[in-house]
């Protein structure tokens, strides 16, 4: 008797319904205390699993008390020194069944040491632990920014770790391809498939090349390499997508590295809906646009994440407070125990919609994979910038399209009268400020740290950990015992640093051009032309990402609009301290200085800017335009400051932010349109 | 009477030549600003400068760095200023880095900043960006007039043309020395050659040399190729240099090349150079009307002549031009 196709049934034939996926809340904030009563807080609500965001300076390889650390320390993560932290962080959480996902890339086995030296200090045994360690290289690069070593050093680190897992914490993902951030900067559902698909086999390629794993072993590698996707409000092609992504994983594994277990071809993934298309307008809406992002992971069984978090409906105001963490983390609950979701198989299978959709992206994945292939790979396509371009420039057009109305997002270019929402009231107006004072007890952990430990083994274990940086040998091990040796974060990292050196990857700003070609353009350029005429040179816009915030796609962005608009604009890269800024906008002799600040330190930088001007004789001469996530609480602050305008993610019309500058610098109103080009 | 150099701009020179920073920024633009009264101001800080020979000797040597995008330019500048800086204690360095324009925009996205990484407050470095502004040459319209500036002011000027590709003979015109960076096996020594950009440089560099192996490759197969083409043909052969800006492998030899082998410009260089950029600015302008009525006018002139300013070169030579038009 054949079975009725709707029922799901376990391996006895007994009607059964799936476990659901692991819940998580993507947390960590001000310290090691306040960030383990938030994780107490969220799992005793239902939470299953954690997902550890930790600070700047931290992901940077910065301990605390580093010179660049300072307006970052505990701002967008919880910030980790040493293994005393690691104690107080997972205090009270039993680390043995727990499942443990740390957004850590370029420090990340650092920190998986650290957490492997707590548990072999508590007495669990390695082999227990479970959890993720994003680690991928490719995507800092382009989109996130948190890398320190260049490529090569940064994969045998990644090898490394699936070596050393492999047998020693068998459970472990050493690392997650990330096609997240690269959504998050700008690309398209096929950019997406084949970035992340081209990066997993580079990475694969690392594995077998390193030439000491059997095929065996070398399987089972494939079988812990996991996913971290996005999913967008175009959620039907989001739920292909992740369809395509299963099959195209599977073709390749098998294909190309003659993997013969079925079960270490599945795509395992972990998803954090997409954050970008949230709006500051009507903050309120951002709740439905969450829900229905997870259900473009969740709806196919055959495509369902393995674990989800959510962001909250106030990410583009500012970071999440607990209460709106829960709010999302109940969203799950209800989507997975009150519905009938997990009752039943698949639901698409055998539609012919979904399945000429998922063949439509395969193969225009495909298509491009073999450009990147013919490239020589990831690597070769992220070091020649061509990957970065290809963000930046969809990144263009998605805002092109919002600017033209072609792209409709609700409160935002359509049906923008609205009631104040209530959501927003209170006495905190609706968001989090982490308490700046909380800076001082993980200071104080971090002396207290190097006035205990012994300076003779930590300067030994170092040593080892320089010399087989050198060796070549697994790296795994020698991390450990610096753990255990209470060496900190910024030890560690100075300590490769010294091999290894430090990378400078392309902008997104080589090669880019705006296709926009619009009467707006042509006033703002007359506007630009009758300043370059009256001053005899052109507006020169310095634009400087300062501190450790990585994500440079919004400042790379306002640096082609300007090109675009007729401005000379001199580009330093991110990771600048504030007075590197001041020195680049001085020695250029700026017309306008634009920062960019998306960690929340803006207060904090605006001060060190202005002052550091002042200090140059070059406040008055030089104006500065800040943009980011700023609170309209914050902005009368920054114009107390001296910040003269001040651009926030609704400004998202280029040539509306240019027309703004051009105030600031005093470019006349309704310029001519110039015959001829000055001179 | 040519206008005497203004209050503030006198002012101005005296606190870039001390390398304070914001000065010296603002008297590069006054040197690269272009409008009505622009040059009158330019023509009076030359001949202030050239009158006060002894307070702003003209002791800069001008260093032109020339290749492939992609090819390492910026980064190893980087690594050649800072070992400079690290080798003499006393010696000062700028770098000038140039850009294109977009021919639809005007606007120039300036990104060579992102390549290097310089000392915060240290006077004795300095780095500016410029784009071409249109000027076909791989350098700008205003490089010369900055660089005739910084070689007052500076030991050492290193100029980064755009690339490579379009008539790197400017660059030469512009520099002492140049040289022409290339990447390992990049496949393009041949181009070089068909395109005859080889004949350009003093030296060659094959940076991101960070493999052993594969840069010793690529420097035979550089020296074949140069003696196929009987490059240096009249002499020694040119030097290569292999260089790391990753590791700073061979920067050393490389900056102790450059101090020992860059020749003070002679009095008659600067005038040849002059008489270059002077005839290139009156072509832009002019087309080969104006270059003839140029030739004519410098035939005339008395040899001590050759002494005038560029700026007084450059007027009587509009003048004549606009006399002839009328």
């Amino acid at each position: 008797m054949t079975r009725p196709a709707h029922l799901l049934v376990d391996k006895d034939g007994r009607p059964t319904r799936d476990a659901p996926w692991i819940f998580r809340t993507y947390a960590g904030h001000t310290n090691v205390r306040a960030s383990n009563t938030l994780y107490r807080d969220n799992l005793s609500r239902g939470q299953t699993g954690l997902s550890i965001a930790f600070d700047l300076p931290t992901q940077c390889g910065y301990s605390s008390d580093h010179g660049l650390a300072g307006p970052e320390i505990g701002k967008v993560g919880v910030p980790v020194n040493s293994l005393d932290d690691f104690e107080l962080l997972f205090e009270g959480i039993p680390i043995e069944t727990i499942n443990t996902s740390m957004t850590i890339n370029a420090t990340a086995m650092w920190l998986l040491s650290l957490y492997v030296a707590l548990a072999e200090q508590r007495g669990v045994s390695p082999t227990a632990l479970q959890g993720t360690t994003q680690n991928d290289l490719v995507k800092e690069y382009l989109a996130r920014g948190t890398y320190i070593f260049p490529p090569k050093p940064s994969m045998r680190l990644i090898v490394d770790m699936y070596e050393y897992c492999l047998h020693a914490i068998p459970r472990w993902n050493a690392s997650n391809i990330c096609s997240y951030h690269l959504q998050e900067a700008g690309a398209t559902p096929t950019q997406e498939l084949a970035f992340a698909l081209a990066n997993a086999a580079s990475l694969l390629d690392a594995i077998e090349a390193r030439g000491t794993f059997s095929h065996d072993d070398f399987e089972r590698c494939v079988g812990r390499v996991s996913f971290f996707t996005n999913a967008g409000i175009r959620f039907v092609e989001e739920m292909c997508k992740m369809r395509a992504f299963a099959e195209l994983w599977d073709e390749i594994t098998r294909d190309r590295y003659r993997v013969q277990t079925a079960k270490y071809r599945l795509f395992r993934y972990g998803v954090q809906v997409n954050s970008l298309g949230l709006t500051e307008e009507q903050p309120e809406n951002n709740a439905w646009r969450i829900l229905i992002e997870a259900l473009g992971v969740t709806l196919s069984r055959k495509a369902r994440c393995r674990a989800l978090q959510l962001p909250t409906w106030n990410e583009a105001l500012s970071l999440p407070r607990p209460w709106d963490q829960q709010w999302s983390l109940r969203l799950q609950q209800i989507l997975a125990y009150e519905t009938d979701l997990l009752e039943y198989p698949d639901l698409f299978d055998g539609s012919p919609v979904v399945a000429a959709k998922v063949e439509a992206l395969k193969e225009a994945a495909r298509a491009e994979m073999k450009v990147i292939a013919e490239m020589g790979g990831v690597l070769e396509a992220v070091e020649s910038g061509y990957l970065k371009s290809a963000l930046v420039r969809s990144q263009a057009e998605r805002l092109a399209r919002i600017n033209a109305g072609d792209t409709l997002i609700v409160g935002r270019n359509r049906w923008t009268e609205a009631l104040p929402s209530p959501l927003l009231g209170g006495d905190d107006g609706g968001i989090f400020r982490v308490d700046a004072a909380s800076a001082a007890e993980t200071l104080e952990m971090l002396r207290a740290t190097r006035s205990r430990r012994s300076q003779g083994e930590v300067d030994a274990a170092l040593k080892a950990l320089v010399d087989g940086a050198r060796a070549g040998t697994n790296l795994m091990p020698l991390s450990i015992a610096c753990a255990k040796a209470r060496v900190t974060t910024g030890e560690w990292a100075a300590a490769l640093r010294s091999v290894f050196g430090e990378y400078r990857p392309a902008t997104g700003v080589d090669g880019q051009h705006l296709a926009l070609e619009t009467p707006r353009v042509a006033a703002v350029r007359a506007r630009v032309e009758a300043w370059a005429r009256a001053h005899g040179q052109r507006p020169r816009l310095v634009v400087g990402k300062p501190g450790l915030d990585g994500h440079s796609n919004g400042s790379e962005m306002i640096a082609v609009a300007a090109r675009h608009a007729g401005f000379d604009v001199v580009y330093g890269g991110i990771r600048m301290t504030p007075a590197e800024i001041v020195q680049s906008a001085v020695e250029e002799d700026a017309s306008v200085l634009g920062l960019s600040v998306l960690s929340g330190s803006h207060l904090e930088v605006a001060k060190l800017v202005l002052d550091e001007l002042a200090a140059q004789g070059a406040r008055d001469a030089i104006p500065v335009v800040l943009g980011g996530i700023v609170p309209e609480g914050d902005m009368p602050a920054l114009r107390e400051l001296g910040i003269r305008a001040i651009f926030t993610p609704r400004d998202f019309d280029l040539m509306d932010v240019m027309d703004r500058i051009l105030d600031v610098i005093g470019a006349p109103h309704d310029a001519p349109e110039p015959r001829v080009a000055s001179a | 009477m040519p206008a005497a150099l203004d209050e503030p701009t006198r002012a101005l020179l005296a606190r870039a030549a001390a390398l304070e920073k914001h000065p010296l920024a603002r008297l590069i633009s006054v040197v690269e600003r272009d409008h009505p009264g622009a040059r009158v101001r330019r023509a009076a800080l030359f001949r202030h400068l050239a009158a006060h020979a002894e307070t702003y000797p003209r002791r800069g040597r001008v260093i032109g760095v020339t290749g492939t995008p992609g090819a390492g330019k910026s980064s190893l500048i980087g690594r050649v200023a800072l070992e400079v800086l690290a080798t003499d204690p006393t010696a000062s360095v700028a770098v000038l880095a140039i850009d294109p324009t977009s021919p639809t925009s005007g606007g120039a996205l300036l990104g060579d900043r992102v390549r290097t990484s310089f000392p915060v407050g240290e006077r004795r470095i300095y780095f500016r960006s410029q784009a071409t502004q249109g000027d076909l040459g791989g350098v700008g319209r205003r490089t010369f007039a900055v660089s005739r500036l910084l070689r007052h002011l500076f030991d050492f000027v290193f100029v980064e043309t755009v690339g490579i590709g379009q008539s790197e003979i400017e660059i030469s015109a512009l520099a002492d020395r140049t040289l022409l960076v290339l990447q390992p096996l990049g496949g393009d020594h041949v181009q070089f050659l068909k395109a005859g950009v080889m004949e350009v440089p003093d030296a060659f560099v094959i940076n991101k040399c960070d493999e052993a192996a594969l840069a010793r490759r690529s420097a035979h197969e550089l020296r074949t190729a140069l003696e196929c083409a009987r490059i240096g043909a009249d002499g020694a052969p040119l030097p290569v240099f292999l260089t790391s800006a990753v590791s700073g492998a061979g920067v050393p030899e490389l900056t102790d090349w450059l101090r020992r082998e860059t020749p003070h410009q002679t009095r008659d260089g600067q005038r040849r150079q002059e008489r270059h950029f002077l005839r290139r600015a009156i072509a832009e302008r002019y087309g080969a009307f104006g270059v003839a009525i140029l030739d004519e006018m410098t035939a005339a002139a008395s040899p001590d002549g050759a002494a005038a300013l560029y700026e007084d070169v450059e007027a009587a030579a509009l003048d004549a031009i606009a006399a002839r038009v009328r």
